[in-house]
């Protein structure tokens, strides 16, 4: 395993710049050069097909959960027709753990915004969306604020830098459910509809917003765009984890002394990230960690010498890179009570549309919650599992498996401590 | 042809299915719950799952690649498919629950899933006899359940709207209800609120579900979710006997089953007729079965100083010969009805002609404003084309009147006139008015002789939509002359198909003294010594065939195959919407 130099890394996405977030600081620190260079400079860019293989071969792996590489993703759109096309941009960021997006909406907009708007391009899109946790009411505006200085530099809309690429840019608020951070129940909600996950066939390539071709990327993913039209395809793979590359947003947050998103090399050793943040709180041993939000399984401290936060290192020990932000409990936290908690959320937050995900939600957590007070029983832990296979994969989005799944493999990995909770057999005396 | 292999059989098809339907369509069966076959599929049952696979073909050759066996190379789908939203493609393997153990499991599971929130009112529940969760629990589900926590608990007894009601609480959550109004009725009365296991249908905050279409919902939604205010309570499944029949109260003639029980029927449902109605019916026609229980004339009744007394079937038929006969051929009218089937519209001419009185004459009726652009026309009678194919004369309301006027013998076939405003009831004053009625009305009560007559639930008779497509009824319940044990026709009881006690069918309850006209029709003919000797619509129908050339083919039978037949009308004539 090469080891990641991350000593030496300087932030690109959240660099230490004063008002980044103002359009003229991010022009003047070299800011909307990729986007005019793509637009303008024919010679480098022989259309848009050019920049989706170059994003293609950068391998940004989609940092909203599913690590699918962008630039692929993108080339599935059909060719252009004449009608609307649309990019819709992840910032729903509702996962428990991730708190990445909103440091970006905060301290440098405008790298997302270009970032969206060269994808826009490469896609020949027409209209971009991006969709903002309602809670998120101050990063709405600031990004809302951004994008109307971007319109008036003429950044967006129509004949952008002279070429004849025209688009628009609308901030759409989410109204306070996870779901629509799933990228077809996020659809619906921008059409105006419930957030209820579409089923697949069709894609959204082919069928999404209104019927029409669209791509659906999160926020930091596309923020990463613009570094790579600026240092090119190789820069980025070159950074990290090989299968993995580029800069990653880690949300550190639990029992660590320095909470707080941290722009890194993919592939950081788990424990090096958690001396990063500060180090374990008042010099606690340990406990287990949540590596990429509440839905990736949780691991054992016993389980992540040597492990790496990304995919291919984390799918050796039985979990999953997520979406980088990582939970870290130490030896006073109650697993139980951590995934009664989890499994509260998913149950709240299930859109209800599927039988295995609306009843089994809500049959897992009642479960937890009586064997968290003490009442539960050794066959309850049995029977957890057996509801977790009766969720997973037979539905028709993600969030039943990301309910599941912290069930299944916390129940697994700590199976005493919750045998422990557990009542003792009592004999039924006939 | 592209060929798909179900659990191991090979199958051919054409164009465009969804395997679900496909495998219906062989007549076997996958459980399932929110598919409609008119409606989009969600795909959010998840209870009609399959494993889907596909043979894998060299692509050059394009043969079907074989393994070191001489198998067949199958690529699976990573998961268990939902069957309802799959496209049957060329060379797919389906194993079904019938042939697969993982396919089995994931059902079980489901419906243990579905069920660990459900009430299990079924002792007390609208549905139970006919609900899909009770069957497919039953052949498919869990022998019992694992859940030992608390229910969610919704609310009950919510009235959407005026004719529907809901318990939020049976409700799977198939949408099925709310894709409805989204996608057929198009008024998007009803959506689904809350998340999760607390979810359930609504409307708008303050908005009724007043939909004209509403009670569709209710045959729709696959549990007893929604129920019909109306009916809800009122009786069994089971207790109740089924009978295909047309809604006789707007012109479009809508497919529709009768429900009866102890010679009353109880409800009306849509019966699907891909060339009218689809699944669906008009709440409007829904109302309709009450004319057939209520306000109905039994025996016939006569005018004695200026009373209306019962009378005997004697009596009426002996007044009825005496008046024609003591009347001047040229001041009788008779006035056929676009509300009377074609057989009694036949029946009746054929005796006038007979008489050698002049052809009757008829109206229309015309409710300007019923009609929208779905189920419903503005023409509200069953047969006015009926009228218009048997050559009889059509005259606006005017021309009726005047017709009237000039009469004095006045016999009215099953058409309130006095009740929709063609005439008043001065308009009969000093004549002498015959009506061939099923209900008391104030037509039948200006009459002098009132023929009490059976109605589209009691007897089997056609009648020719708006559009031109005649259709049939079936005998429903029984009169006082009629003997379901004897009757063939007649739909078949539980007595009939079990032999129970309990059967509902055999009572001298609700029978109605009334005959169809054209039994009617026999008597006074055979009194005046005339030769009509009708036995029933089967055999009406045949003869009209036989010498009307705009009925050429139609018999019962054909119509029974075809769901109707589509009768070349003109266009001017058609009053279709
Ligand atoms: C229940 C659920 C919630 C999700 N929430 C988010 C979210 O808040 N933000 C996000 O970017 N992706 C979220 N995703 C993933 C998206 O569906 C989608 O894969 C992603 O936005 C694609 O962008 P990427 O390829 O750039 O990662 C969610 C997925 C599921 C199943
Ligand atoms: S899996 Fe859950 S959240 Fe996703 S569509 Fe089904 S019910 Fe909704
Ligand atoms: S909906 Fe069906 S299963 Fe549920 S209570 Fe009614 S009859 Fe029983
Ligand atoms: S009320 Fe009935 S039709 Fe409507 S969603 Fe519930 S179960 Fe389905
Ligand atoms: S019928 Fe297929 S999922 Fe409901």
């Amino acid at each position: 395993m090469s080891t990641v130099d991350w000593k030496n890394y300087t932030p690109v996405l959240l660099p230490d710049i004063k008002d980044l977030h103002k359009i003229d600081v991010y022009i003047k620190n070299g800011g909307y050069k990729a986007l005019k260079s793509v637009l303008t400079d024919k010679k480098s860019w022989d259309g848009p097909k050019a920049v989706i293989e170059e994003v293609k071969s950068a391998n940004i792996r989609g940092r909203g959960g599913a690590g699918f590489n962008a630039g692929l993703k993108w080339s599935f759109m059909p060719p252009a027709d004449g009608g609307p096309r649309y990019l819709a941009c992840n910032g729903d960021e509702s996962e428990p753990g991730t708190f990445k997006d909103r440091k970006i909406f905060e301290y440098n907009p405008h790298v997302f915004i270009e970032g969206a708007l060269i994808a826009a391009y490469a896609m020949e899109i027409t209209t971009i969306y991006v969709y903002i946790r309602g809670e998120y009411k101050t990063y709405i505006d600031m990004v809302e604020n951004a994008i109307a200085d971007a319109y008036n530099k003429g950044y967006i809309g129509k004949n952008i830098f002279g070429s004849d690429f025209s688009v628009d840019f609308y901030v759409h608020s989410g109204a306070g459910a996870y779901i629509c951070g799933e990228e077809t129940s996020m659809l619906e909600s921008l059409e105006g509809k419930r957030g209820y996950p579409r089923v697949k066939p069709p894609f959204p390539a082919q069928k999404g917003l209104w019927g029409r071709p669209t791509t659906i990327n999160n926020v930091e993913t596309l923020s990463h765009v613009t570094g790579v039209i600026n240092n090119g395809a190789e820069w980025f793979s070159g950074i990290g984890a090989k299968t993995h590359p580029g800069p990653v947003l880690y949300g550190i947050s639990g029992h660590v002394n320095n909470p707080g998103v941290y722009e890194l090399p993919s592939g950081i050793p788990v424990l090096d990230l958690i001396e990063i943040a500060g180090g374990m709180r008042n010099g606690k041993k340990l406990k287990a960690v949540i590596p990429g939000g509440s839905s990736t399984p949780i691991l054992r401290a016993d389980q992540l010498d040597g492990i790496t936060m990304d995919s291919d290192s984390l799918r050796t020990v039985g979990s999953m890179l997520g979406t980088a932000g990582m939970v870290v409990m130490d030896e006073d936290t109650d697993i139980v009570d951590v995934l009664w908690r989890i499994s509260h959320f998913y149950h709240h937050e299930s859109c209800g549309q599927c039988t295995p995900c609306r009843e089994g939600t809500g049959w897992l957590e009642k479960i937890l919650l009586k064997i968290k007070n003490g009442d539960g029983e050794v066959r309850d832990l049995d029977l957890l599992l057996d509801v977790t296979t009766q969720m997973e994969g037979r539905t028709i989005c993600a969030l039943a498996d990301a309910a599941a799944w912290p069930v299944r493999f916390t129940i697994n990995r700590f199976r005493d401590e919750f045998e422990a909770r557990c009542k003792k057999k009592s004999h039924a005396v006939a | 042809m592209p060929e798909i292999f179900i659990d191991g059989h090979r199958y051919e098809f054409e164009g465009d299915h969804k395997v679900l339907q496909f495998i219906q369509d062989l007549g076997k069966e996958v459980p399932f719950f929110c598919y409609h076959p008119s409606m989009t599929a969600p795909a959010n049952c998840r209870q009609c799952m399959v494993k889907a696979g596909q043979y894998m073909k060299d692509r050059e050759t394009g043969e079907y690649e074989v393994d070191e066996n001489g198998e067949r190379v199958i690529r699976w789908f990573p998961k268990l498919q939902t069957s309802c939203n799959l496209m049957a493609a060329d060379g797919m393997v389906i194993l079904t629950q019938e042939t697969d153990e993982l396919v089995q499991r994931a059902q079980k599971d489901n419906l243990e899933l579905i069920l660990i929130n459900h009430p299990l009112d079924c002792p007390i529940c609208d549905q139970a006899g006919e609900c899909p969760l009770q069957i497919q629990t039953y052949k498919y589900g869990p022998e019992g359940s694992r859940f030992e926590v608390k229910k969610v608990h919704k609310p009950k007894r919510i009235q959407l709207g005026p004719r529907v009601v809901l318990d939020a609480e049976r409700c799977i959550n198939c949408t099925r209800c709310t894709r409805f109004t989204q996608e057929i009725s198009k008024t998007d009365q009803l959506t689904i609120t809350s998340r999760g296991d607390k979810n359930y249908p609504t409307t708008a905050p303050g908005r009724e579900f007043d939909d004209p279409y509403s009670l569709n919902t209710v045959d729709i939604c696959p549990v007893g979710a929604l129920t019909s205010a109306d009916f809800r309570f009122k009786a069994r499944v089971w207790e109740m006997n089924q009978t295909p029949s047309i809604d006789i109260t707007n012109g479009k003639g809508t497919n529709i089953d009768l429900w009866t029980r102890d010679n009353l029927i109880l409800r009306v449902t849509p019966r699907f007729n891909a060339e009218v109605n689809d699944h669906w019916m008009p709440d409007a026609g829904r109302e309709a079965y009450k004319i057939f229980n209520e306000n109905r004339i039994s025996r016939p009744q006569q005018k004695l100083d200026g009373e209306q007394i019962l009378s005997s079937w004697n009596n009426a038929i002996a007044t009825l010969s005496e008046e024609i006969a003591a009347t001047d051929n040229s001041k009788i009218v008779v006035i056929a009805s676009p509300h009377a089937s074609v057989e009694e519209n036949y029946a009746l001419s054929k005796y006038t002609n007979l008489l050698g009185l002049n052809q009757p004459v008829f109206t229309p009726h015309i409710e300007e404003g019923t009609g929208d652009d779905f189920l419903l026309s503005d023409d509200v009678a069953p047969n006015a084309n009926g009228c218009r194919l048997l050559g009889f004369t059509e005259l606006d309301k005017a021309s009726i009147k005047k017709e009237i006027k000039k009469a004095e013998l006045v016999v009215i076939l099953h058409d309130n006139l006095i009740d929709r405003e063609v005439i008043a009831a001065d308009d009969l004053k000093e004549k002498f008015v015959v009506v061939f009625a099923t209900n008391n009305s104030d037509t039948s009560k200006a009459a002098d002789l009132v023929i009490p007559i059976t109605t589209a639930a009691e007897h089997a008779a056609s009648y020719v939509n708006v559009d031109g497509r005649i259709q049939r009824t079936y005998r429903a319940k029984e009169t006082k002359y009629t003997e379901r044990r004897l009757d063939l026709e007649m739909s078949e009881g539980r007595l009939d198909r079990y032999g129970t006690n309990f059967d509902n069918w055999v009572t001298e309850d609700n029978k109605i003294d009334c005959l169809p006209v054209w039994k009617f029709i026999n008597r006074i003919s055979e009194h005046s010594g005339l030769e009509c000797n009708f036995n029933d619509g089967r055999e009406i129908m045949d003869e009209i065939a036989s010498t009307l050339d705009s009925f050429t083919g139609v018999s019962y039978a054909a119509m029974d195959e075809q769901a109707g037949i589509q009768l070349s009308i003109k266009k001017e004539t058609s009053t279709s919407k």
